[in-house]
């Protein structure tokens, strides 16, 4: 799972101090406490914590679709260098076009019953043809071409058809049938790229027409025909079947090898973590609470949290007399605890806990932790 | 270890929900405002016997027929008639009767008629509808059918027809509005029933002994009542324009019998030169309306499940 | 099930909904009204005895065995044919376009009930026409309007606009109107717009001379367009203004209510979060992605629609003095015109299930889900 030949330095994504509140009739919820995070090129980040945590609240924030009770109060999301927090709200939306995609987690109520899986994703190109020509045009040649190596030369038509999308190339014009004809052809091979069975059928579908893996399917195709730089997937698998689920993890693997993305997968399930991902951040009650690799965090977590997560996992080779598990509540995100929001549960927990919230630090090589215990 | 104090009652449940209720409540102060009117309404229909002497409308005073004397509103028309010494607030009717004590008649015969209506076909509609939600099948066809027979007639012709046929009534007025408005009333809690009927709850009733009646009348009817009671309120204000309408056009038990459409029915021939006659009693009727559109929407957004933030 | 399946059941459903109101009807006039009322269309003055009790047996409502006329207008028992009997003869007549004379006065005794009504009918299905057009270019948009921009200015506007709407009464809105814009506002010597009649020659702005049109279609406007006389057509569509806008008010009222609280459901769905996070632009999210879908609800009132614009133009024919039929009914009712009311009732009621047919199935069109 590590790749260390294709991993970058560059952070691609990095967010400092991020503090979001939920303006509510029951209060204010203190969703993210000052959440530190970064995901390097070509990096497979887990972002695991239970439900409520704020993994959710981090991505919406990420691509600049929080609803409007929602309020960042301070912080950076740096993308490429780029802070998103300060961009217009139509530079926003470009960067969602090309930048950063987000795949959610259950595709029957995130894909419109009313229009076509295929409309849906050629809507995409259609927003901004002129700067997807390219890699229409170029998938088109690059097929022609395999036919030319396959057969050694082309028919008349291919090669006309070749002069014109390489004139087209340099002109970057094309008329509008053409496009669409380019259009479908593409759309088609990134169907096929994440195995959706019956491309050509899928396109003229609607969604409640498909079954949930080839829904989730489609959706991954609608984040992967942007080429983004960073992929969020948010509890992609949650709502799917077991063996849809493996498929769909087995998918991402493949595609790694293909994308140049970065991936940041959100999931409560740690098996899943530990199947696909490089590194993983844990979090907890809107805190970023522990940062490592993958093989790492699961030999030697560091925070309390961590290790009760992994110790109430119950393990095939052993019998359990008593499940343990990690005492007390989920917090109420109102009126959160002070300083370290886990100190009320903590069996480690001491007198500078609940005063100051600990900072996130490097305390072995690239093991980041936020807990008292290890700063000194 | 220090814990802070976490009132949790407060953030969920019960005092999130009368909280969010008022706060609303709050906001809205228009909503406020309709509820306000629609009560001062109903206060005023049930005091007008006292305020006004509930006989005065079969008088007519021929001296003093359409004339305006209240000095704050000039209304530029030449020849408006005098109407000598006594202060007409609202002027005088075709029959030399002050229009606002007219009014203030008319008021009660408005929201007895639309109570009445509302009452009875929320009955029938309830007592229809729960039976064809709940039995299915060929009773439920049947109903369906016929409220698809009274659906595919304007409200206004059959009550024409019911009038002519008849004779021109207030009973014979009422059921002609009631016959148009029952079948909205069926389908309303016939969707409702069927939306509740698939709850688990049901089925355990059912489990326990309880008969199909005794569930359907005593648990499910009560749950899905809230639309039900939505729109209730929402019609008062319709019907009391459909049956001024009526009155409007002509269908009317006697020219003089006091009731807002009836009044205005007077005002279209004198349109140019006595416009008061169509204003105020058309006036009344839009603040009624309103008071009770805006009542109605009001309990629909402080009690609706759905908009809980 | 196929859509062309689903219209025929429907079609079936529609014959047997008007078959059910036929029913009705006919009890409602001839069961509780005295038999001379269902033979007074049928018999001119100049007919003797003998002939009007034929005419009586020739409709069913006599029977074979009644001894004189007489004897039938006074109900001797054996005379009339029972409820049943007479609802065949009475069907026969329905559905050959058989509606007897005229009653109404005014109108020439020998003309019959079914010219009456449709040479005045298109004047009420322009009326009608133009409310529907005015409904749906204004509610939708107002709807739309109101819930993109929630909370502010235009939201607001919009709310008030559509409650006013909706709790006007029909009949003192067009009497303000008209106060309003013929009484009050004057250009030309005259007031801005015309207060009554199809054909405004008396206006500030209308043609005093129009000219003729012939007759191609039946409906006023279109056949001005036809004969290609531009002044008639001018003065017809300025006096269909107020009118007509009248007779919408309400149903824009609610028409906006529903629009706009269907388009802010669409709003918070999922599928639009996903659609703003593809980076599509605004107005692709709104148009093609929210509305298609918060039109539904709107779709399903529309056939409710129908029927409240054809109940409406009674009272509308009345407040502006509009040469149709709704006005007609009146006198009718007046005159006991039982026969033009039937006729009135029938022809509305297949006008609104077929409406209700063509708008179930742009449902279904519209939402793939549907195909049961």
């Amino acid at each position: 799972m590590l790749r260390p030949e294709s991993r970058g330095n560059e952070d691609v994504l990095k967010i400092s101090n991020l503090n979001v509140i939920f303006h509510t009739y029951a209060g204010e919820v203190k969703a993210l406490n000052g959440v530190e995070l970064s995901v390097k090129k070509s990096e497979l980040l887990g972002l695991v914590g239970e439900s409520g945590c704020g993994k959710t609240v981090t991505s919406l924030s990420i691509v600049g679709l929080l609803p409007p009770n929602a309020e960042v109060v301070s912080g950076e999301i740096l993308l490429n260098g780029k802070n998103l927090l300060t961009m217009t709200k139509e530079e926003m939306r470009k960067a969602r076009l090309k930048d950063v995609a987000i795949v959610f987690q259950d595709p029957l109520t995130y894909l419109n019953p009313v229009l076509t899986v295929g409309s849906q994703i050629t809507e995409i190109i259609a927003t901004d043809t002129e700067m997807f020509l390219p890699k229409l045009l170029e998938h088109r040649l690059d097929e022609i071409a395999q036919v030319e190596n396959e057969k050694g030369q082309l028919d008349t038509e291919l090669l006309s058809e070749k002069r014109h999308l390489n004139s087209a190339l340099e002109t970057g014009r094309l008329d509008a049938n053409e496009i669409k004809r380019l259009t479908r052809n593409y759309v088609l091979s990134i169907l096929r790229s994440v195995r959706l069975p019956h491309p050509e059928k899928a396109l003229e579908s609607y969604p409640f027409e498909l079954s949930g893996g080839m829904r989730q399917r489609a959706m991954i195709a609608m984040a992967l025909i942007r080429r983004p730089k960073l992929l969020l997937a948010d509890e992609m698998t949650t709502a799917l079947d077991v063996t849809v689920q493996a498929q769909i993890l087995q998918l991402m693997k493949e595609l790694r090898n293909e994308i140049d993305a970065s991936v940041i997968l959100i999931t409560h399930d740690l098996a899943v973590v530990a199947e696909v991902c490089d590194r993983v951040a844990v979090m907890y009650a809107g805190d970023v609470v522990e940062v490592a690799d993958v093989d790492e965090l699961f030999k030697n977590p560091l925070h309390p949290y961590t290790r009760g997560l992994l110790a109430s996992i119950p393990r095939v080779d052993s019998t359990i007399d008593q499940q343990s598990s990690i005492g007390g509540s989920v917090p109420n995100l109102i009126y959160p605890p002070s300083g370290c929001r886990f100190n009320p549960r903590c069996p480690k927990a001491f007198e500078k806990c609940p005063q100051t919230k600990p900072e996130l630090v490097e305390v072995s090589p690239r093991h980041l932790v936020s807990c008292f215990l290890y700063e000194e | 270890m220090e814990t802070n104090p976490q009132s949790e009652a407060v953030q969920y449940g019960r005092g999130a929900d009368i909280r969010h209720a008022l706060h609303l409540l709050k906001r809205n102060r228009i909503v406020l405002a309709g509820a306000i009117v629609s009560v001062a309404s109903v206060m005023l229909a049930l005091l007008s016997g006292l305020l006004v002497n509930p006989s005065s409308w079969n008088q007519q005073n021929s001296n003093v027929i359409l004339c305006w004397n209240n000095p704050a509103i000039d209304w530029h028309i030449t020849n408006v008639f005098n109407c000598g010494g006594t202060v007409y607030p609202l002027g005088t009717d075709l029959y030399g009767r002050g229009l606002l004590q007219m009014i203030i008649l008319a008021i009660p015969v408005d929201l007895w008629i639309a109570f009445e209506v509302v009452a009875s076909a929320v009955l029938i509609g309830v007592i229809l509808g729960g039976l064809a939600a709940y039995m299915g099948g060929l009773v439920d066809e049947i109903i369906l059918r016929v409220t698809d027979i009274f659906l595919a007639v304007p409200g206004i012709l059959l009550a024409i027809v019911l009038l002519v046929v008849l004779g021109r009534s207030i009973p014979v007025l009422t059921a002609a509005v009631l016959i148009t408005w029952w079948p909205f009333y069926v389908r309303l809690v016939r969707s409702q029933v069927l939306g509740e009927k698939e709850k688990p709850y049901v089925e355990r009733l059912h489990a326990m002994g309880a008969s199909g009646f005794r569930i359907l009348f005593r648990h499910v009817v009560p749950n899905s009542i809230f639309p039900v009671v939505v729109q209730a309120t929402l019609d008062i204000g319709a019907v009391i324009l459909t049956v001024s309408a009526l009155m409007f056009i002509g269908l009317t038990p006697d020219p003089k019998f006091p009731e807002l459409g009836n009044l205005a029915k007077q005002g279209i021939q004198f349109l140019f030169t006595a416009p008061w006659l169509i204003l105020f009693p058309g006036l009344t009727l839009l603040l009624i309306s309103i008071g009770f559109n805006l009542l109605g929407d009001g309990i629909r957004d402080i009690f609706d499940p759905r908009l809980r933030r | 099930m196929r859509l062309y399946e689903y219209a025929i059941r429907r079609l079936f459903l529609m014959v047997f909904v008007l078959f059910g109101l036929s029913l009705f009807i006919f009890y409602l006039t001839r069961g509780l009204l005295p038999p001379n009322f269902a033979i007074s269309p049928y018999i001119t003055p100049r007919m003797d005895d003998a002939a009007k009790l034929s005419v009586a047996r020739s409709l069913g409502v006599a029977t074979e065995s009644c001894p004189s006329y007489s004897a039938f207008v006074a109900q001797q028992i054996g005379c009339i044919t029972p409820l049943w009997g007479q609802y065949a003869g009475w069907l026969k007549n329905v559905l050959t376009g058989n509606w007897g004379l005229t009653l109404l006065p005014g109108v020439s005794g020998s003309d019959t009930t079914w010219h009456v009504f449709f040479s005045r009918f298109p004047y009420t299905a322009e009326l009608a026409i133009a409310g529907a057009i005015l409904t749906i270019l204004l509610g939708i948009p107002l709807g739309v309007i109101s819930a993109t921009h929630n909370n502010k200015l235009p939201d607001h506007i919009s709310r008030v606009i559509s409650l006013g709407g909706y709790s006007v009464p029909q009949f003192w809105f067009g009497a303000m109107l008209q106060i309003v814009f013929v009484l009050y506002i004057r250009f030309n010597g005259a007031g801005l717009l015309p207060g009554s009649s199809a054909l405004a020659t008396t206006c500030g702005i209308c043609f005093s001379d129009p000219g003729r049109i012939t007759s191609y279609s039946g409906l006023p406007i279109v056949d001005a367009i036809l004969s290609l006389n531009f002044p008639f057509f001018w003065d017809s569509i300025v006096a269909l203004i107020l009118p007509a806008f009248t007779l919408a008010i309400t149903s824009i009222g609610a028409i906006t209510r529903i629009m706009r609280s269907s388009m802010m459901d669409v709003l918070r769905q999922d599928y639009i979060l996903l659609a703003k996070s593809k980076g599509l632009k605004d107005r692709v999210v709104i148009y093609k992605h929210a509305l298609k879908n918060a039109l539904l609800p709107t779709v399903t009132v529309s056939g409710l629609l129908a029927a409240y614009l054809l109940g409406g133009v009674v009272i509308i024919e009345i407040v502006f003095s509009w040469p149709g039929v709704g006005n007609t009914a009146l006198v009718a009712a007046e005159v006991l015109d039982i026969n033009f009311l039937e006729l009135y009732v029938l022809v509305t009621a297949v006008i609104i299930v077929l409406t209700n047919l063509v708008v179930d199935l742009i449902y279904a069109k519209l939402d793939p889900r549907i195909r049961y």
